[in-house]
């Protein structure tokens, strides 16, 4: 609550004075604005080519403009809104997982005391981000195959009479890539929560031991209430991303059987328009996703000022 | 044997003396100096190695014609993309195989019309005949590329089918005394019989009998046998029915009685037992490691998807010894049918090939060095390599290789430092312009007996077959006009109906056609994978391929 | 904190123990496709093909590494990447801190729009052939500044920045504004070495992302070999093994017996080439987040 009352007192009316005294601040906005247009906003000149049949010869100006075609093009195949499903199903599936993961473990490896068992865990837990997808795919193809290390836990312990074949099971699909996921990025995107424990007043966890706090105590009353504005904003950054679920990891796992859902966005994309030459196509549903983000970053963004939470503009 | 012996011995002495005094003294002699030769680049829309800037023949073959070419290959894109990042970025280069992008590259006029050219260049006007290079015409007349590959110069030389068959391990043959194997039941016959026997490998890892690849495009393994075991050639994505020649016929081959024959057969044989429990989902890497075991006894598939890999491997193991090579079938439905595995003669591809752009600032010079590659001489330099270092030639004028040369051939490092193929520019397949050698090493006879291991060379010997090809014993005939027709469906899109249904088409083979094999009820996932196909309309592909036929055959 | 005073309670030391647990389990399922990666770039690459190779190799070779290594241009490549890794990171840092800095004052009047202005560019994007466009219309193709200009601010590490530099006390930039401190001097002398935790990290972010790509070397300097990356080099390497593996050529050598190389094999090795810079440069960085830093000191 208290938060909420300083952002309010902090909106300061635009004066003369006022901006003469922020000229710093303005000018170097203005420069980065401008870099801003020029890098990223001039582009999106090209998004003209999903209204036309872009072809290189005529380039973006004259090629046949075919209004709304290519969008009605990808809602009218029922295709096209089962692979919106499998990818919003991964997406927010990889979200939570990684998320709570990456979390989780930046905490737990701050509890750690002994300082260079610290660092080697560190360094070791993020080496995975440095594989290809197709090296951790490979990997994971392996483990998890009909003779694979953990078809063989499984018989020997005796939790199944038959090797399960993962791959042919549409409902281990989602769970498998998420798995991949965390098993490649934990150790990478814990690298901002460490960070962040670091501006953590150590003061904070001496008064707590001193009234007797125990590690979950102080891990719940001091750790976590001082990354949450990190944990927060990334938050909010990765609910745009949820349509962003990739294609690489589904590309490499999936196959004909699973193929209802493992299809995501990118690879319908891929499929027609890259080895269709259809540009227009995959512009459109890159809009798609665009428009799709914005507005999810939005809701978020609102939701997190209403409850007084941190929010990204 | 013992002057061959004798010979070799003095000519790796030599060899030894050339490369203490290194390849100064060579390029030296050439008609151009340093300062004469010029470089053009070049870039090929396919995956390649890149050559070193002081390759040793690139060197030869510059002081000779005074052009060194640097060559730059597709990474991590398809040739649509580069063609269009290139013609954004507005950076030709000299010379460009433009790939499925050659199309665009033409649009854009940015390639030099070689009409002219071909008549003042004889080796160039050599490549094809007149009609051929007709084809290669554009809508204005000219003719702006010209694809190197596929070319025979004389007699055809090869021994390798590179194409798609079934495949059987010798040893499967040699345990059955070579039987006639004609049909698709025979083969699965004699797999069984011969795993019944043999169950496993000496060492008691178990037999796999069959496995097919089901992975992304490579479902072909699985999905097009039909069309073979019908009889017709691979024209990719449809049969050609020629009953009436003058009005050849689209049909289907997904849905024929063949094909359901053939997935039935592939349903009974799974239940068997007999096929691969993982063949649905597994990976290409896990594909080739298994059949590099040497315990899969067959499969169908393109030669070159698996054929190296598994050869390679065998030697290594040894498994070679025990027969676990693979040799090709030509199956058909029934017995008493012609087969059409193997395609002879060359296929001409108009649609894409080296061309040079208006970025090279001296095109006649450009066009004078395609012509002068094809020389007999720079072209020996280009395949064979450097006589005595490369190769050697016995007392009948017969280019060979040691072993020693052999493994040096295959060395990256040794690629990259001394061979230039120039693999992209203008070349031969067939017989050299001496009349007795190839044209390329690897369709040398004795390169490729020398290299074969004792089961696989009774198996041939026992069939009477000099190749690969003889084994299938397709039918020899001249390729109609119209073949092959994937060249055109490979370039639908959806902008037509047909295109759309194509892509779909895939998309529903490729999610069907494992569920049918491994079904306990073939007729009635077989009827809902119909159903699922026909909703996808097929008919406006097939539509649009009768439409291109008819084009291609002249009719109206 | 001294750990002599406290009193270990049990829940503390089950806490412990289950903790050491989670990060060995850890620590060997994230260590194991790294050494099954450096087992492989160390075998045979025919022999890998096989497959049943964990963490060792079963037939020991060279072979990768010396073809990874004499791929041609590697000396020009590494020179460019180690150039734009040093230069981009530079550039970014400043760029993205200074941005960051400008829309963590809580007074700025545009604070907002800025904020959304630049988030927005986190989620849309033309296209490859529009920024092709823009960047040729910038004279930046064929040049190595295509390299470092144009990704230079990026809206994720600002906003990783800036909520950093919104935690810290506020109290810091008043009383040096009280002192008459410029917005520059605030930012160079009072926020900036604070801050050192998050722009390792962000550093990291930035050199791990310039030292890795190789799409911007082929698509903007595809016949410029002077500006080639080492990670260009080594993809074509591998997309050139990949389409030889298999040739008539590499099977003659695998028959005598030599050393053969298949992508798989060469993957391996190229990932490991790569990797090792960024896990030496790692220890450096690392100081500044996991030892923690003590600003509560400046708060008195």
């Amino acid at each position: 609550m208290k938060r909420k009352a300083k952002t309010k007192a902090a909106r300061v009316p635009i004066t003369w004075k006022e901006v003469k005294r922020q000229k710093f601040l303005i000018i170097c906005s203005l420069i980065f604005v401008i870099y801003g247009i020029i890098f990223y906003y001039v582009p999106l000149g090209g998004w003209i080519m999903a209204f036309e049949n872009y072809k290189p010869k005529t380039g973006l100006l004259g090629s046949k403009f075919v209004g709304l075609d290519k969008f009605k093009f990808l809602f009218s195949d029922a295709t096209f809104i089962r692979v919106i499903r499998n990818t919003l199903a991964m997406g927010v599936l990889n979200l939570v997982a990684t998320f709570v993961m990456a979390i989780l473990f930046a905490i737990l490896l701050n509890e750690i005391r002994f300082g260079f068992g610290k660092k080697l865990v560190q360094t070791i837990s993020y080496m995975p981000h440095f594989l290809s997808w197709i090296i951790v795919t490979g990997i994971l193809h392996d483990a998890l195959s009909n003779s694979g290390i953990v078809n063989e836990l499984l018989l020997n312990f005796g939790f199944v009479d038959r090797a399960v074949n993962f791959f042919a099971n549409k409902s281990f699909f989602w769970p498998i890539v998420a798995f991949a996921n965390v098993w490649k990025e934990t150790g990478w995107n814990a690298i901002i929560y460490l960070a962040a424990i670091t501006s953590i007043d150590p003061s904070l966890y001496e008064a707590a031991a001193i009234d007797g706090a125990g590690r979950w105590a102080k891990i719940k009353h001091i750790t976590l209430p001082g990354i949450k504005p990190t944990i927060m904003i990334l938050l909010l950054m990765n609910v745009g991303n949820v349509l962003n679920a990739g294609f690489e990891v589904q590309y490499l796992l999936g196959n004909g059987l699973v193929k209802r859902v493992s299809d995501t966005i990118d690879i319908y994309v891929l499929t027609w328009g890259i080895s269709q030459n259809d540009y227009s196509l995959g512009t459109a549903a890159g809009i798609f996703k665009s428009l799709v983000a914005i507005i999810l970053i939005v809701v978020a963004n609102q939701i997190a000022k209403r409850s007084g939470e941190q929010r990204l503009f | 044997m013992k002057l061959r012996k004798l010979t070799a011995l003095f000519m790796s002495a030599m060899m030894a003396a050339t490369m203490m005094t290194g390849f100064t003294a060579s390029a030296d002699e050439g008609e151009y100096s340093d300062d004469e030769i010029v470089t053009y680049t070049m870039f090929a829309t396919m995956a390649g190695s890149e050559l070193n800037d002081d390759n040793e023949i690139m060197d030869i073959i510059a002081h000779k014609l005074g052009v060194r070419v640097k060559e730059t290959w597709l990474t991590g894109q398809t040739a649509e993309e580069a063609i269009g990042t290139i013609i954004a970025s507005g950076d030709y280069p000299d010379f460009i195989d433009g790939g499925d992008g050659s199309k665009t590259l033409y649009e854009q006029d940015v390639l030099v019309p070689w009409d002219d050219y071909l008549e003042k260049y004889p080796n160039l006007k050599e490549m094809y005949t007149d009609e051929e290079w007709d084809q290669f015409r554009q809508d204005d007349g000219h003719i702006y590329w010209a694809n190197v590959f596929q070319n025979t110069y004389g007699e055809p030389k090869t021994t390798m089918h590179n194409d798609e068959a079934f495949w059987i391990q010798a040893r499967v043959l040699e345990w059955a005394g070579y039987p006639e194997i004609k049909t698709l039941d025979q083969y699965f016959d004699l797999l069984e019989s011969y795993y019944e026997a043999n169950p496993t490998m000496e060492d008691g890892t178990p037999i796999i009998p069959y496995t097919v690849l089901c992975e992304d495009w490579k479902y072909y393994c699985i999905e097009n046998a039909p069309q073979f075991l019908d009889g017709y050639p691979n024209d990719g994505s449809v049969i050609v029915d020629k009953t009436d020649p003058s009005a050849p016929k689209i049909v289907d081959y997904n849905t024929t009685e063949t094909a359901v024959r053939y997935f039935k057969k592939l349903n009974e044989e799974y239940a068997k037992g007999m096929i691969d429990g993982e063949f649905a989902t597994q990976t290409y890497d896990e594909y080739i490691a298994k059949l590099c075991t040497g315990t899969v006894l067959g499969l169908c598939d393109q030669w070159w998807d698996f054929g190296y890999d598994t050869n390679d491997s065998f030697k290594t193991q040894g498994l070679d010894l025990i027969g676990c090579n693979y040799v090709p079938l030509g199956l058909t439905i029934d017995e008493g049918m012609d087969n059409r595995w193997h395609t002879y003669g060359d296929t001409l591809n108009v649609a894409s090939g080296v061309a040079v752009t208006t970025s090279c600032d001296d095109p006649d010079r450009a066009f004078k060095f395609l012509n002068d590659v094809l020389d007999q001489e720079i072209h020996d330099l280009r395949f064979w390599g450097v006589e005595g270092v490369d190769y050697l030639v016995d007392e009948d004028g017969m280019y060979y290789r040691t072993a020693e040369m052999r493994m040096q051939a295959a060395d990256s490092n040794y690629q990259a430092s001394h061979l230039c193929q120039y693999s992209y520019l203008p070349q031969w397949g067939g017989t050299s312009r001496d009349g007795k050698n190839a044209m390329m090493p690897s369709d040398q006879a004795s390169e490729f007996l020398d290299g074969l291991a004792e089961p696989l060379r009774n198996c041939l010997e026992a069939y009477g077959a000099g190749g690969y090809p003889d084994m299938i014993g397709s039918v020899i005939e001249e390729n109609p006009p119209w073949f092959p027709m994937w060249s055109f469906s490979n370039n639908l899109s959806t902008e037509t109906p047909g295109g759309v249904a194509w892509t779909k088409m895939r998309e529903v083979k490729q999610e069907w056609l494992p569920q049918v094999v491994m079904s306990d009820d073939f007729e009635g996932t077989w009827e809902q994978y119909m159903e699922a196909y026909n909703d996808v309309n097929p008919q406006d592909f097939l539509d649009e391929m009768q439409e291109e036929l008819n084009r291609r055959a002249g009719i109206e | 904190m001294k750990r002599t005073k406290m009193k270990t309670k049990w829940p503390d030391k089950l806490f412990v123990v289950c903790n050491t647990l989670f990060m060995i389990a850890f620590v060997v399922i994230t260590l194991y496709p790294v050494l099954n990666t450096v087992a492989i770039s160390f075998n045979d690459g025919m022999d890998a093909v096989r497959g049943g190779i964990h963490l060792w190799p079963r037939k020991f070779v060279l072979k990768n590494y010396e073809t990874v290594l004499h791929q041609q241009n590697m000396i020009t490549g590494a020179y460019i990447s180690v150039a734009r890794t040093v230069i981009g990171t530079l550039l970014a840092l400043v760029a993205n801190a200074l941005l960051a800095y400008v829309v963590s004052r809580k007074r700025f009047l545009f604070r907002s729009q800025l904020s959304l202005f630049w988030v927005i560019t986190m989620y849309v994007n033309g296209g490859l052939i529009p920024v092709l466009l823009v960047y040729r219309s910038l004279g930046l193709t064929n040049s190595f500044w295509v390299y470092v200009i144009p990704g230079m601010i990026s809206a994720f590490n600002m906003l990783v920045l800036r909520t950093y530099m919104e935690g810290l006390p506020e109290s810091l930039a008043e009383s040096a504004q009280i002192d008459g401190a410029g917005d520059f001097t605030i930012f160079s002398r009072i926020i900036s070495p604070l801050c050192k935790p998050v722009y390792a990290t962000v550093a990291l972010f930035v050199a791990v992302g310039q030292w890795n790509s190789w799409f911007d070397a082929m698509i903007y300097n595809r016949m410029r070999s002077e500006y080639t990356t080492l990670q260009y080099e080594l993809m074509k390497l591998l997309s050139s093994v990949m389409q030889q593996s298999g040739s008539a050529n590499s099977m003659a050598a695998a028959g005598q017996g030599a050393a053969t190389v298949t992508p798989v094999s060469v993957r391996a090795a190229a990932t490991v080439v790569t990797m090792l810079p960024i896990i030496c440069l790692y220890p450096f960085l690392q100081r500044y987040f996991v030892t923690g830093l003590t600003i509560g000191g400046v708060k008195e």
